[in-house]
């Protein structure tokens, strides 16, 4: 379990990257195409790898300690009072994610079934390039759940394990 | 009403950031209790087409494009580089090569964007340097926290576009605007080491060594790379030839290039220079999609149009405005990062300031000032936090030394209300051209 999850974690992370180079490639032919006189235009693809790679690299920016909140104050918590306050927190992100999930989801079906194209030249549907908003949105759910459990049983979570040295003790505390 | 509820909404925001909640949730959650408390409207499906609007976003795709070139920057030996051929052009000013911690943050904001790694890559080399040569510590590190900070204001700036997508403003004319002042707040800091110098030698040892003009010139080759790479990707956008997005596409280019060129770049520090882009942009774009969703909400109720009739209503001045919204930032800088400080306040203070007649270009140049300002100030300043990680110094102490120069952007800000053409200028010109 534990590695498959942390599979799907790098996996979406690595998607994430790929979108990021995506950007670059697509802008790229934009510009090559032009010096050709072949029009191409990168405002769908660039926006729509954007996109993918937000909500893609969720989980994995996540889990990287790199998501920014203030710690000024919880880190002058005592130890077992501060579980109880990283429960809070983690709980509060769960259920407004969990809405997210679920109406994203909910978007990604009506413009299934409605049939929406993209305005622009590429006029592709609309659900394919909304499907990475649903599906980071909810390898994001799993990452949260998974560090509640995690702070449930007392070990570290991942966001404060894996944050970089420089920013550790800003999360940390 | 207007007052009363966004106050309430402050409060409770900085209530729920206070329980270590993190930005982004933070800012959607306090769009939800606007929407389904206060309107009629639908919040789910709102919520969901509003993020996903403003995730496709076409001026925010340069944003990660300048994120990954710093990064793949950063793991160039551009720091060492750039100390070679920096040194012996500034050693006999006086405060020697305290200089270089100023001027180099300068050119390496203009090819970094982000005030992390400008602050780090420079301070990698010259804090080494400086404390062998037996340079005053605390005007060393007070150089580099502020100067670091320059990497948000220089172009291509990451808070530029991020200003530039929030007030819906031309990222190009963002990116004009911006040098003016950028090269005025280095000459503000390279003028403060001079005088400090000259006051009290002993901060700054004279350098023995004299390089003639020919060394100074073969110094300088070190140089040409960045240079040129800032040159292709400024040039390409103040020329009209690039869209910001496609010159930060050129600037990844020809950072791989210099990469490879210098033997640095191998498929781990490729791998590693992506991966740390999509941490950096994820998170920032999250924040902006959370941010979008709230201030749809906000547009729901009708707030910012109240907010605007409130200066009306005061007959607030702009100096006034501007003296108050300096000390929010301040405020709020003493606590939250950079970016979210910018992307919370955007949807209130916005349609005041549009209402006081303020130029947005003008107020964006203003904002990443402040917020520069908020980078070195206590409990959270990040290039504090990357010092303290370079030096091992405590914070207290970094602080003290970074004081100076806090007060020094707040001389520029003034400089700037008094003079505004130093921002509108340039892009006067360029409009008219």
């Amino acid at each position: 379990m534990r590695k498959i999850l942390n599979k799907i974690y790098l996996l979406s992370g690595y998607l994430s990257a790929i979108f990021l180079a995506l950007i670059a490639l697509t802008i790229i032919a934009q510009i090559l195409g032009r010096f050709v006189n072949i029009t191409i235009d990168s405002t769908e693809t660039a926006g729509f790898s954007l996109a993918a790679l937000t909500f893609f690299g969720l989980a994995y920016t996540f889990r990287g300690g790199e998501h920014i909140r203030v710690t000024l104050l919880t880190r002058l918590l005592e130890k077992n009072i501060k579980k109880y306050q990283e429960l809070f927190a983690l709980i509060f992100c769960i259920l407004f994610t969990a809405y997210l999930a679920y109406w994203s989801w909910d978007f990604v079906y009506f413009s299934f079934i409605f049939d929406d194209i993209s305005p622009g030249l590429l006029a592709i549907p609309f659900w394919i390039p909304r499907l990475s908003m649903s599906l980071g949105v909810t390898i994001f759910l799993i990452a949260l759940i998974d560090d509640f459990i995690f702070v449930l049983n007392n070990e570290e979570a991942s966001y404060v394990k894996n944050a970089s040295p420089i920013f550790k003790d800003e999360n940390k505390g | 009403m207007a007052t009363g509820l966004s106050i309430g909404l402050f409060v409770l925001l900085l209530f729920l950031l206070s329980l270590g909640i993190w930005v982004a949730p933070a800012l959607i959650a306090i769009g939800y209790v606007l929407l389904e408390f206060f309107t009629p409207a639908p919040v789910g499906s709102l919520l969901a087409s509003t993020m996903w609007d403003a995730s496709w976003n076409w001026a925010l795709t340069a944003l990660p494009l300048f994120i990954w070139m710093g990064e793949i920057l950063f793991r160039t030996r551009l720091s060492s580089d750039m100390f070679k051929g920096l040194s012996p052009m500034l050693s006999r000013l006086p405060g020697g090569l305290l200089h270089v911690n100023v001027v180099g943050c300068g050119i390496m904001a203009a090819v970094a964007g982000s005030s992390a790694v400008t602050c780090a890559t420079i301070g990698r080399m010259s804090i080494p340097e400086l404390t062998k040569r037996k340079y005053d510590e605390t005007l060393s590190i007070g150089s580099l926290a502020g100067s670091g900070t320059l990497g948000l204001l220089i172009p291509p700036s990451i808070m530029l576009i991020v200003y530039g997508v929030l007030a819906q403003q031309s990222i190009s004319r963002l990116f004009i605007a911006g040098v003016l002042p950028g090269i005025m707040i280095i000459l503000i800091f390279m003028s403060y080491i001079s005088i400090r110098s000259i006051i009290n030698p002993s901060l700054a040892p004279k350098e023995k060594k004299r390089y003639t003009l020919y060394e100074k010139i073969i110094a300088g080759k070190h140089l040409f790379p960045v240079i040129g790479l800032i040159f292709c990707v400024l040039g390409s956008i103040y020329g009209g030839y690039a869209t910001p997005t496609e010159a930060a596409t050129i600037g990844v280019c020809g950072a791989l290039l210099l990469a490879w060129a210098t033997k640095t770049l191998n498929w781990s520090s490729f791998k590693a220079s992506l991966m740390g882009a999509v941490k950096t942009s994820c998170m920032i774009n999250f924040i902006i999609v959370g941010a979008a969703f709230l201030s749809v909400a906000m547009g729901y109720t009708g707030i910012p149009k109240q907010l605007g009739q409130i200066v009306n209503q005061y007959e607030l001045s702009q100096i006034s405005l501007l003296i108050i919204l300096t000390f929010l930032y301040i405020f709020l800088g003493c606590f939250l990062e950079g970016t979210s400080m910018m992307v919370l306040t955007a949807s209130v203070v916005l349609p005041m300031v549009q209402t006081a007649g303020i130029d947005l270009i003008w107020f964006g140049i203003y904002t990443v000032i402040v917020v520069e300002m908020a980078q070195i100030t206590p409990p959270v300043g990040f290039n504090l936090f990357v010092l303290q990680g370079m030096t091992g110094r405590d914070i207290l102490k970094i602080t003290k030394a970074a004081m100076p120069f806090f007060f020094l952007m707040m001389l520029g800000i003034v400089i700037l209300v008094i003079f505004p053409e130093i921002v509108t200028a340039p892009v006067q010109y360029m409009i008219q051209r």
